[in-house]
């Protein structure tokens, strides 16, 4: 069909607008922004900043100047200033130690394999109390899920400690029930990441998944019900809506997990592991812990959180570049 | 093609009935607009058709097949939304091809038919694009395209053009008609706005309440409604309403409007209604400014003359009775505003019961 | 000078402890009232209370007088609070802390703390008669530059843990009190495998621990060591030379034959996880046969023959061992790193080190240890003597702590007649055994390392006993076997800087104690 007078193919007033729109957004950003005058119209908007903004001077910034002691041989009596420097012996000593080379590659497992099942847990969960329909039911499960959230680190060890005991904990019974030797899971390497992962999944999956209920919950219904009529399963749904529609922050998610791979729970992993396990589960925070902190080692303590950070900064940049490059989602 | 009826469907949520019983019998290919205010159940009525919503009685048959138990994706139906219910991730020719995915059609044929329907609606460009980056006309385009492409038998429109500004809406609703006619498919359209209504129907279903008030071509709603609340829908500006008692010179049915005696048409029922409450209605447009035959002269004062160019609005008083008259302006409204009298055409002075609001003249069968 | 006034109204209304005063006794001090600040930090104590009645009478008594000036009370680790405190470069007059030592090596010599030899010598009888009386206590408080910067909480009496069996099984099953490694074993197996519990089922756990180190503490059955302290892991001296236990032909032997116990089901399978409270879960489930365990607090268990019929829980002999000697490895330390210290700028240095020796002999050791006269204990025969009523109020330690008594953080010389004067009488029982015996070897005191040596050890030796450790456990575990790796072991640690670390304690330690 060819219409000569097609209204569509000419440019609507609106459509005008919006390219207005995008080309003054351009220039603002060449602009210089005359802050004094911008400051004294919008004050009250500063006003509601300034918490931010003091807030991460004094606990992100200030802190910064500390990071120097990972390059000194720091007293804490001589002070920051009037400890000597030592340049990169700190890092030295961390590298040149089997032990934290170990660490480092636990750490790194241990995180990926979390982050491989750890992650998509919670999504699945949010996904699967998205398709319960009874209220009751749906807020009954919810509250169960979010529970172990709420419990501290000390007491969900020593349920785990009981639950994986060989004598009377409950894993073993139902194991005795199928015949099998009891296994003395806690002191066995192999097994560690598995109880650590699990436990960290059933502690965090129910709480994490509010996030994606609620970008679920923000989903226009009216794609459902366009779906619907187009002939959509509720699986089809899932994956070719639901899914899609919460991309965005599973991203933004998956970038902040990213950041923080070489940061795990390790208040669990001390009240998990054994020297025995030390070989899977003994990771750089732990060994920074028995190092640095339990010797009163900051200089070198520092330089592994400076070490941590900067891996962190890198991982995340590459998350967020990878990101906005293939899915067009990016923190920044 | 294939028609759609409707026997009798009700729309319960529990104890609250918002659809009471509505018969509609839409012919194949015909183009029928359900209108009336918000919450009248003209949107609940389309989603019963759409099987988006369970229907709690009666009976709709699409094509010959009650379809109260049929899933919506086997109705055949496509839907165009109020929103657009485009998929954010998706670029233009996948919105398109959604619906045909869904049905595993072969990707010749998907590809076949997007290109077909983006010609259609002038989306060839946009094929690429995704809905952010697209103008709401642009959207709404992509919306009815994916509706097109699947070729259903029924298309159903809730609102579609209610997001966009006048001016687009003005254009859309001109292709949607020109799709229409093109395609033939049966459509139903349901909008609050009675403009749309009346450029776009075959026939109008005027709904109020969760009941259908009339129903007719748009010149029969314009001319003859049946009450005074079709009355006061369709037209725009509203035909102007007031209440007077009928009453009788010898010469047939009279009514006084403020100091003035208006003639009313010359009905038998009216001539036998004498001494009855009702309520007199004239249209802006019926009202002429000069003498001529069969009109009978008011006096009135104007209060205001709003120039829309071509014509004119007078808001104008009878005695403290508010009235509005749609007049031509002639390239100059300076003698609008010297107005002092008026001129109505006693034929096309519409009257209805004071107590049911009934038009008075109508065939007994309706 | 308002709360002297409050200290001596509290005084004069309980009218007790004035007539110590009113004799003119000259503990006072100084002439004047003092005030001197003090930070106080120990998981007993934390934070200094002017109002502890103790405190009370000491401030009454001397004339000087502490307020409280504690850093980072929110905190139970002293070693954070501590940092904090030397953070913010204000170091008060007193410093009292859980591992004081640590502190005071490390920043005594770069000027935080003032160095008390001199002070001692010219103005603390108490302290050097202390000095006199427990061998190694100068040496072991002095730091690697010579000089003294803590004074120390000194415990008195030697016992501290000791094996204990349950003798009515022993009984049951018709055996003696084993008195070798072979009978011990014998006796190990036949509570597995002769249901002396008498409930059909061999669930009986023959060797538990509360602390897992306690079961490498047997490595003393067949000649090794597994600490030279009251620390666990620690190195211990053997003919005036520092040596690393784990590093031995004899914990190798050791622990050869703990794998063999641990496999075949003589020792607690969970020895390892499940932890503080497994004494109280296996006694009272009458489960567990023998421990190696604190004196007072498990003998206190044979309170289960109420409820566990003949239950009867006492102390052995420690087995001789392979080598024919019966070693008691655990005593109770002569000299603990905790204590207190004198901050570099104290204005007052001699009524301090005056106040310091107060607490160490006579009326403010016993104030120290038993509380206040006629509050907590009477005089009988001489003799402090706790009041009957006190005894029984409830867990000694816990009240003295809470009146200021006791506290660890405080330099001061435990007596050790406090604490027999509640030891039940199981306890006292088997202390008296050993004492027959002699089973006790000297304590590796702990030296001071000057910053090049400590360097040193923080370098090599976390890891090092991180690696030990881990082999430990898994050569107990049966992941791996203890003679077979053992050359490879001794190899791993001595390329992890054994030997280094070996030279650095030696020369520190002939430095401090020769």
């Amino acid at each position: 069909m060819t219409v000569p007078h097609d209204p569509i193919m000419t440019a609507s007033p609106e459509e005008q607008v919006v390219e207005a729109r995008e080309a003054l957004r351009d220039r603002m950003k060449r602009r210089a922004v005359w802050v004094g005058e911008h400051f004294r119209r919008e004050w009250q908007l500063y006003v509601l900043l300034a918490p931010t903004i003091i807030w991460f001077i004094l606990f992100l910034y200030k802190p910064m100047y500390g990071l120097q002691i990972a390059f000194k041989d720091y007293s804490v009596f001589r002070g920051i200033q009037g400890s000597p420097w030592v340049g990169l012996e700190h890092f030295q000593t961390l590298f040149g130690s089997d032990q934290f080379q170990r660490a480092l590659s636990n750490t790194i497992k241990l995180s990926a394999l979390s982050l491989l099942v750890g992650f998509p847990a919670p999504i699945i969960l949010a996904l699967m109390f998205n398709e319960i329909l009874n209220q009751t039911y749906k807020k009954t499960a919810q509250t169960i899920v979010y529970l172990p959230h709420f419990i501290s680190s000390v007491i969900i060890a020593g349920i785990i400690i009981t639950a994986f005991s060989p004598s009377a904990g409950i894993v073993n019974t139902v194991l005795g029930w199928f015949g099998l030797e009891p296994i003395y899971f806690l002191i066995k390497p192999e097994w560690f990441r598995p109880i650590f992962i699990g436990s960290g999944i059933w502690q965090e999956a129910g709480f994490s998944s509010i996030v994606f209920l609620a970008a679920i919950a923000g989903v226009n219904p009216s794609l459902y019900e366009s779906a619907v009529v187009d002939g959509a399963s509720r699986w089809q749904m899932m994956w070719k809506i639901t899914i899609p529609s919460i991309l965005p922050t599973i991203i933004i998610m998956l970038i902040i997990r990213i950041g923080n791979l070489l940061e795990v729970s390790f208040e669990m992993i001390i009240l998990l592991y054994q020297p025995a396990t030390y070989s899977t589960a003994d990771v750089v925070n732990t060994y920074i812990y028995r190092n640095g902190l339990q010797g009163g080692q900051y200089d070198l303590a520092a330089a592994a959180g400076f070490f941590n950070a900067v891996m962190a900064f890198i991982l995340v940049m590459t998350a967020n570049t990878i990101s906005k490059r293939y899915s067009r989602t990016s923190l920044w | 093609m294939s028609g759609v009826r409707l026997d009798g469907i009700v729309k319960k949520y529990g104890a609250l009935q918002v659809v009471h019983g509505v018969d509609l019998d839409v012919s194949p290919g015909e183009f029928v607009v359900l209108v009336g205010p918000s919450g009248c159940g003209k949107s609940t009525t389309l989603r019963m058709i759409a099987g988006l919503e369970e229907i709690s009685g009666g009976a709709a048959t699409i094509d010959g097949r009650v379809v109260n138990r049929v899933a919506p994706k086997d109705r055949d139906v496509a839907m165009v939304f109020q929103n657009y219910a485009l998929y954010p991730h998706l670029n233009v020719a996948d919105n398109i091809a959604f619906g045909l995915r869904i049905r595993k059609e072969s990707k010749e044929a998907i590809a076949k038919s997007v290109e077909e329907v983006a010609g259609i609606l002038g989306l060839t460009p946009y094929l690429d694009r995704r809905p952010a980056d697209l103008s709401g006309g642009q959207r709404q385009r992509v919306a009815m395209g994916r509706a097109i492409v699947r070729r259903p038998k029924v298309f159903l429109f809730d609102e579609p053009l209610s997001n966009l500004d006048a001016k687009l809406r003005t254009q859309m609703r001109a292709e949607i008609k020109r799709l229409h006619n093109r395609l033939g498919a049966t459509s139903i359209y349901v909008t609050h706005d009675q403009v749309e209504a009346m450029t776009l129907a075959d026939r109008i279903v005027v709904m109020s309440d969760g009941r259908i008030e009339q129903i007719g071509t748009p010149m029969d709603l314009f001319n003859n409604p049946v009450n005074t609340f079709v009355a006061g829908f369709i037209g725009s500006p509203p035909m102007n309403q007031f209440e007077a008692i009928v009453e009788s010179d010898g010469d047939g049915p009279t009514a006084r409007l403020g100091e003035t005696v208006i003639r009313l048409p010359k009905l038998k029922e009216l001539e036998q209604a004498n001494g009855r409450k009702v309520t007199v209605g004239i249209r802006p447009e019926h009202v002429l400014l000069h003498p001529a035959d069969g009109t009978t002269p008011v006096p009135v004062d104007v209060d205001l003359v709003e120039t829309l160019g071509s014509e004119a609005l007078l808001h104008m008083h009878v005695g403290e009775m508010p009235f509005v008259v749609k007049a031509e302006t002639q390239g100059d409204v300076s003698h609008l505003h010297a107005v002092r009298t008026l001129h109505f055409q006693d034929d096309l002075i519409k009257v209805f019961d004071g107590d049911t609001g009934r038009a008075y003249g109508l065939p007994s069968v309706a | 000078m308002r709360k002297l006034t409050i200290a001596a109204f509290a005084m004069a209304t309980t009218g007790l402890t004035a007539p110590a005063f009113a004799e003119g006794h000259s503990s006072k001090i100084s002439e004047k009232p003092l005030e001197l600040t003090i930070h106080l930090h120990h998981k007993r104590s934390i934070g200094y209370d002017e109002n502890w009645p103790v405190e009370k009478a000491a401030c009454a008594a001397t004339n000087i007088c502490l307020t409280d000036a504690t850093v980072g009370a929110n905190s139970t680790n002293s070693g954070e609070a501590m940092n904090l405190l030397l953070a913010t470069g204000k170091i008060p007059d007193i410093v009292g802390s859980a591992r004081v030592k640590e502190t005071t090596d490390e920043y005594g010599p770069q000027g935080a703390f003032m160095p008390l030899n001199d002070l001692i010598e010219e103005h603390a009888p108490n302290i050097r008669a202390a000095f006199e009386k427990v061998p190694g206590l100068k040496s072991a408080i002095t730091s690697a530059d010579g000089n003294i910067y803590y004074l120390p909480y000194t415990p008195d009496g030697k016992y501290g843990r000791a094996f204990w069996i349950r003798t009515d099984w022993l009984d049951k099953l018709g055996l003696e009190v084993p008195q070798t490694v072979e009978e011990y074993e014998a006796a190990l197996r036949a509570f597995k495998t002769q249901d002396p519990n008498g409930n059909g089922m061999a669930d009986e756990v023959p060797y538990f621990a509360r602390q897992w180190e306690e079961l490498i503490r047997l490595v003393t059955l067949w000649g090794g060591r597994s600490s030279g302290s009251d620390t666990y892991h620690d190195f211990y001296v053997e003919d005036g030379v520092i040596k690393h236990p784990y590093a031995e032909v004899g914990y190798r032997e050791g622990i050869k034959n703990l794998a063999r116990w641990y496999e075949e089901g003589l020792i607690d399978l969970e020895i390892f996880t499940r932890g503080s409270s497994s004494r109280e879960y296996l006694l009272s489930e009458n489960l567990g046969g023998a421990t190696h365990d604190w004196f007072a607090s498990t003998g206190g268990y044979n309170r289960l023959a109420d409820t566990i019929e003949g239950f009867e829980f006492k102390a052995m002999a420690p087995p001789a061992n392979v080598n024919g000697d019966r070693i008691e490895e655990h005593r109770r330390i002569p000299v603990k790193p905790d204590g207190w210290a004198m901050g570099a700028g104290n204005q007052h240095p001699v009524e301090t080190i005056k106040y310091f020796d107060y607490w160490f002999g006579g009326e403010g050791r016993t104030l120290a240890n038993f509380g206040v006269e006629g509050e907590q204990y009477d005089l009988v025969d001489g003799k402090p003597t706790f009041k009957k009523e006190f005894l029984e109020a409830g867990p000694v330690n816990a009240q003295l702590w809470a009146i200021g008594g006791q506290l660890q953080a405080r330099g001061y010389y435990m007596d050790y007649e406090y604490e027999k004067q509640w030891t039940n009488e199981f306890a006292l029982e088997g202390i008296a055994l050993y004492d027959a015996g002699d089973y006790l070897i000297d304590q590796f005191l702990g030296v001071a390392l000057n910053e090049a040596e400590q360097k040193v050890i923080d370098k090599h030796f976390v890891q090092m006993r991180t690696y030990m450790l881990e082999r430990q456990q898994a050569w107990i575990l049966g992941n791996g076997d203890v003679e077979a790796e053992w050359d490879d072991y001794i190899a791993q640690l001595e390329k992890m800087g054994l030997n280094d670390v070996l030279e650095v304690m030696n020369a520190a330690y002939q430095r401090q104690y020769n």
